[in-house]
């Protein structure tokens, strides 16, 4: 088993360098310069520049930009933003809780519900519910998130007043106010985001458990259970989900990129300081030092998805690790 | 076969939870409203949050919107603008931080400190704080920007606590803007003692401590910034007690703030806007000069070989054809309604040259016309442009892709000037790229939009033939010394900048297309509102908020 | 041939199969002739009457410069659609391509390549792209489709690579290997076919991710440039007028709705039809 383990170790950390040089050339080949953007409204003299060129390491040639960021890296440094002059580590863990929490509940609720209408539609398979409930979990995994946060804030937040349009939390609660009350007031704030993320990929989820849960039911063994008499409650719950659960370790290691990449769109619509919010704005100002760091956070965050996805098969399906 | 919910335990479990979860959705609620209606507070949304509030620290991309919304609120000026915004001359300004002025000859002013004034740790202020203060700022390496604003004053002395004594390298007419606009006085007691370059990373860069009506209380990162009141205040308490200025960088997230009642201001309602958040009565819109004018500049040399004049631009008969083609008036209104207006030269609607200064011209399609074909433009094939010796009146407008304005207003452009004959092919940059072509000189027409001081003397950098900001090549010697005149106050400025601004337009180097007034909301509990044109909040201090909310307020 | 014949068949009598397939078709064609019978949707007739509600003479109303939101949401079909077919061609070619050498060939080169598909499937999508697009300033269509179909190979490779590893124990494979077949011919006679079934679901199934990334890109300035009209462009616009004239970006959205749906429900019939298992 060790062995294996170390194999697998390995693997994932040559596909994460595969990742960073991967970025690392992507983003210095870009031909803009994320100084200029500083001469937006105001003159900004040759010698501004020059200064600021010298406090962020522009003026080195490439090959010493990438030993010296992988230098960084190691010690855990991974420069200055550009835009916001304060250390990438520092911002990238200000805002990764907030992504989170808008992940970890997308997350929450399609294992849930997610998962339960998938089952549902299994074990109706071929009824009318069954088809029903797959044409919604399409239609939603047609929809623009971005569109769909658009729609949501404008309809429940402006027009109807049921919950907030934007941000994480009222600022005009008083700092010493109560947990209750300040989880509260993040929860109220959290439901359009989560909602908009939720759409699609509650649909993914149900499709993915769907099937799943279909090509389980059809096994020897849970025929043979039904055959015996036991209730349909106890065959479905208690033996076949256990089997379907395989797919939904796929499922997680899957969910990191996509609830990544949709929060670009979802944390900027709804103002949620998340990493993806901060990330866009990245792109947009070239931030060298942030993308870099931003980036190479969600490729280590999948490939350590990825390798905690193959320990837990392995820990559950022993052909696995001698295969 | 059927298989409805596990069982009938889980079942009134899941019922159980909900009718839990709405119990104490609504306590919650109820105990926020009743938490928050203490203090009285405004929240403001913005566009880009506070990082480093600090005179001399708001270099490079510290030198922000953000940053500069609160600063005015931290740190007090040693005299602020007069209701014209009048930056010549010592008269129209008003005493902030030093409570009067005196000139002792053409090229040294003294200011007298007012006694009360007192940092917000208590220690009073004292002439030792503005030398400091400009010990530093005139230090190139570590404020180059702020050095060079300040570069014509030459020494700052404290004359015992209270006085303090500028000389300037030479008599001209913004002595006193200089002294007292660009930076405000920092506490020397705190900061003396730390290098200068390890101020911005110190826990004063995080935790300010300023001078001004209202004081730091905390920076929640990517969400929003506190100031609280400063009770004893020594030009008066501010009445709102809280401040909030909160970020969203997505307009549209901005807006709905505004509208679902999170938010009691915003600053520039972009114009599509205007009409909804009219028609929301608990908000007051509130019209006021804007410091920023969109213009085409036309390159006079050729974007390949800069040593070569434009093939098509360097005839300035082309450019003032372009200029009388554009319906300018039509193509303000359709982007600002009636929030806009056409300027004359590159001066916005806060620039106090602007009064003095006539209309701009309307179009005259006719003439338009009649000057191209006087340049040897003549349509030959009939495809509708217009063409000279097998070359086709193609120009490419570029403009960034972070403006929708210029994106919305490129369009009509497109449109009328395709009427004369004129082929405009648009290119959306994104910003970095959009920023170094320009500044390399690497465009046609260049849509340009401009963000002014409220002095004048900035009109130097673009229109000046060495100008640092000139990127297409004008140069009128005649420009020049009316622009160096109206600085030196040889004669009255006014005039000579005037005379200058005609010189622009006869030359017809860039088509000046919009100078808009922005449009505020507030909330109207909030009384007294006043925005400042240079610093939207500064005069937050004396607003006052009516005791009774306003129906309609939802939360 | 006939295995993806009659594949597509039992897809077409799969009624949401069917559905997908003739809103599809719905959507092709009116982007095909809507055009030409529609008001031009660049024009501006009417600046300062601009964000009219939906009405007579303007079905779906007019934007805040003017424009004919039906006419630039059939022109922008023309372009979505044409972007994501295009690309989705692009990227199952390239994605066939890759996972045959890496499947037949094997060893070292299979070994290097999936090392690639790995590390370059460990940064989602749109980043790649976020990033791809910041270093081509100013991108022609053609060149976004090729980005967009250059980035989309990956997930296709490792499929058909594992189509190959199972065809090529099959019984006929190797006894066409031992009568001396030329590889080229065992490709084309017989590992391509019997991929071609994965391969168009995964094509169907591409086209409705690729809209999506369209119109995500285009949202956030990177995209197709206008006044080029674009589906995620129109709603990048509308979202400053979202409250005042909503209309202007939910027919937009709508529109990618509607075309992704169909282009999913027809991928999932024939998924269905090539593993019957899924039904």
């Amino acid at each position: 088993m060790s062995g294996w383990l170390l194999r697998r170790g390995l693997q994932a950390v040559a596909t994460f360098a595969v990742a960073l040089a991967l970025l690392f050339i992507l983003m210095r080949a870009a031909p803009g310069d994320p100084l200029f953007r500083l001469s937006a409204d105001r003159p900004i003299s040759q010698k501004e520049i020059e200064v600021l060129r010298a406090r962020y390491g522009l003026n080195q040639p490439i090959g010493k930009q990438l030993a010296a960021f992988v230098g960084g890296l190691v010690r855990g440094d991974l420069g200055v933003s550009i835009e916001h002059g304060r250390p990438v580590t520092a911002l990238l863990a200000e805002r990764l809780p907030a992504t989170l929490l808008l992940g970890g509940s997308v997350l929450l609720l399609n294992f849930t519900v997610g998962l339960w209408l998938g089952v549902r539609q299994a074990v109706r398979h071929g009824r009318r519910e069954d088809r029903w409930l797959t044409t919604l979990s399409l239609t939603g995994y047609a929809m623009p998130s971005f569109w769909l946060g658009l729609v949501l804030a404008w309809l429940v937040g402006v027009e109807w007043r049921l919950l907030p349009a934007a941000g994480m939390q009222d600022p005009l609660l008083s700092p010493d106010a109560g947990f209750l009350t300040r989880a509260g007031d993040v929860l109220r704030h959290l439901v359009l985001p989560v909602l908009t993320l939720s759409v699609v990929s509650i649909a993914a989820t149900m499709r993915y458990q769907r099937v799943a849960m279909l090509e389980v039911l059809r096994l020897p063994y849970i025929v043979t259970a039904r055959a015996k008499g036991l209730p349909e409650r106890v065959v479905t719950w208690r033996h076949a989900w256990r089997n379907a659960l395989f797919p939904i370790i796929t499922l997680f290691g899957l969910w990191l990129p996509i609830l990544v990449t949709g929060s670009v769109f979802v944390e900027a619509v709804f103002a949620w300081p998340g990493l993806g919010s901060l990330a866009a704005g990245a792109v947009g100002s070239r931030d060298y030092p942030l993308l870099m760091g931003a980036s190479l956070l969600v490729a280590a965050l999948v490939v350590a998805g990825g390798f905690l996805t193959d320990v837990a098969y392995a820990l559950l399906d022993p052909r696995v690790r001698l295969g | 076969m059927d298989l409805g919910p596990v069982s009938p335990v889980t079942r009134n479990m899941s019922r159980l939870a909900m009718i839990a979860a709405l119990a104490l959705g609504t306590t919650v609620q109820a105990g926020a409203q009743a938490e928050r209606r203490g203090a009285t507070g405004i929240v403001i949304v913005t566009g880009q949050q506070a990082t480093t509030p600090v005179p001399t620290l708001m270099e490079g991309a510290a030198n922000s919107v953000g940053n500069l919304d609160v600063v005015d609120q931290l740190f007090l000026r040693l005299a602020e603008f007069g209701p014209k915004l009048l930056t010549a001359g010592d008269r129209d300004f008003v005493p902030a931080l030093a409570r009067s002025w005196t000139r002792r000859d053409s090229t040294t002013l003294v200011f007298e400190l007012d006694p009360r004034a007192r940092w917000h740790d208590g220690v009073r202020v004292t002439a030792r704080d503005v030398v400091f203060t400009f010990s530093r700022a005139k230090n190139p390496d570590i404020a180059p920007r702020l050095s060079d604003l300040v570069r014509q004053i030459t020494s700052v002395t404290a004359e015992g606590d209270s006085r303090v004594v500028f000389r300037f390298a030479r008599p001209y007419a913004e002595q006193l803007y200089d002294a007292s606009y660009h930076v405000a006085p920092i506490p020397a007691h705190l900061l003396d003692s730390i290098p200068p370059d390890s101020v911005g990373h110190s826990s004063f860069a995080t935790n300010p401590v300023g001078n001004g009506p209202y004081r730091w209380v905390r920076s929640v990162p990517g969400q929003f910034v506190e100031l609280a009141a400063v009770p004893d205040f020594f030009l008066g308490k501010p009445k709102i007690e809280r401040v909030i200025l909160r970020t969203a960088a997505e307009p549209s997230a901005r807006i709905n703030l505004l509208l679902s009642g999170q938010a009691d201001a915003m600053d520039i309602i972009p114009p599509p806007f205007v009409g909804r958040v009219a028609s929301d009565t608990t908000l007051r819109l509130i019209s006021v000069p804007s410091s920023t004018m969109g213009y085409l500049l036309f390159n006079q040399h050729d974007p390949k070989n800069r040593s070569r004049p434009h093939p098509i631009l360097a005839d300035n008969r082309v450019r003032r054809a372009i200029t009388l083609g554009l319906d300018r008036g039509q193509l303000v209104q359709a982007v600002f309604g009636s929030q806009g207006m056409v300027p004359y030269g590159p001066v916005s609607q806060m620039l106090w040259i602007r009064q003095r200064s006539p209309r701009a011209e309307g179009p005259n399609i006719a003439e338009a016309r009649r000057l191209l074909a006087a340049t040897g433009w003549g349509d030959s094939d009939g495809d509708g442009t217009l063409d000279r010796e097998g070359r086709p009146l193609r120009l490419v407008l570029s403009l960034p892709t972070t403006s929708g304005i210029r994106r919305q207003m490129g369009l009509l452009i497109q449109e009328q000037l395709r009427r004369i004959g004129v082929q405009i092919e648009i290119q959306q940059l994104e910003f970095p790229i959009y920023i170094e072509r320009r500044s390399a000189g690497d465009f046609d027409v260049d849509f340009s939009a401009a963000n002014q001081d409220p002095s004048p003397s900035g009109l130097t950098q673009s229109w000046t033939c060495t100008g640092g900001s000139n990127v297409a090549g004008y140069c009128n010697r005649g420009v020049d010394s009316l622009m160096e005149q109206a600085i030196r106050g040889q004669g009255d400025p006014g005039e000579r900048w005037v005379a200058a601004l005609k010189q622009i337009e006869e030359d017809a180097a860039a088509t000046f297309l919009y100078a808009p007034a922005f449009t505020y909301a507030v909330n109207r509990r909030f009384r007294s509102v006043t925005i400042s044109p240079q610093s939207s909040w500064l005069t937050l201090r004396k607003w006052s908020v009516s005791p009774v909310p306003v129906a309609g307020r939802s939360q | 041939m006939t295995a993806l014949l009659d594949t597509l068949r039992a897809a077409w009598r799969n009624p949401r199969g069917r559905t997908g397939a003739l809103l599809l078709l719905i959507v092709v064609i009116a982007a095909v002739i809507g055009p030409a019978l529609l008001p031009d949707p660049l024009a501006q007739p009417d600046i300062l009457g601009a964000s009219r509600p939906p009405g007579l003479g303007h079905p779906f109303g007019t934007d805040q410069l003017s424009r004919d939101v039906l006419a630039r949401v059939v022109s922008g079909a023309r372009i979505s659609l044409g972007v994501a077919l295009l690309a989705v061609a692009l990227s199952v070619t390239l994605g066939a391509a890759v996972g045959i050498v890496a499947g037949y060939w094997g060893g070292a080169i299979d070994a290097a390549l999936m090392r690639l598909v790995d590390g370059a499937l460990a940064i989602p999508r749109l980043f790649i792209l976020l990033l791809v697009l910041a270093v081509w300033e100013r991108v022609p269509v053609l060149a976004l489709i090729l980005i967009i179909g250059v980035t989309g190979w990956f997930a296709t490779s490792r499929l058909v690579r594992g189509e190959v590893l199972r065809i090529r124990e099959e019984a006929y494979v190797r006894a066409a290997e031992a009568l001396g077949a030329r590889r080229r011919r065992i490709i084309f006679r017989h590992l391509l076919p019997n991929a071609l079934g994965p391969l168009l679901v995964a094509a169907t199934l591409g086209v409705g991710d690729v809209i999506l990334l369209e119109a995500g890109l285009s949202f956030l300035g990177l995209g197709i440039q206008p006044p080029a009209p674009s589906w995620g462009g129109m709603i990048l616009d509308s979202r400053e007028v979202m409250v005042s004239a909503p209309w202007a970006g939910i027919f937009p959205g709508l529109a990618i709705v509607i075309t992704v749906l169909s282009a999913n429900l027809f991928g999932d019939a024939l998924r269905d039809a090539v593993d019957p298992r899924s039904a």
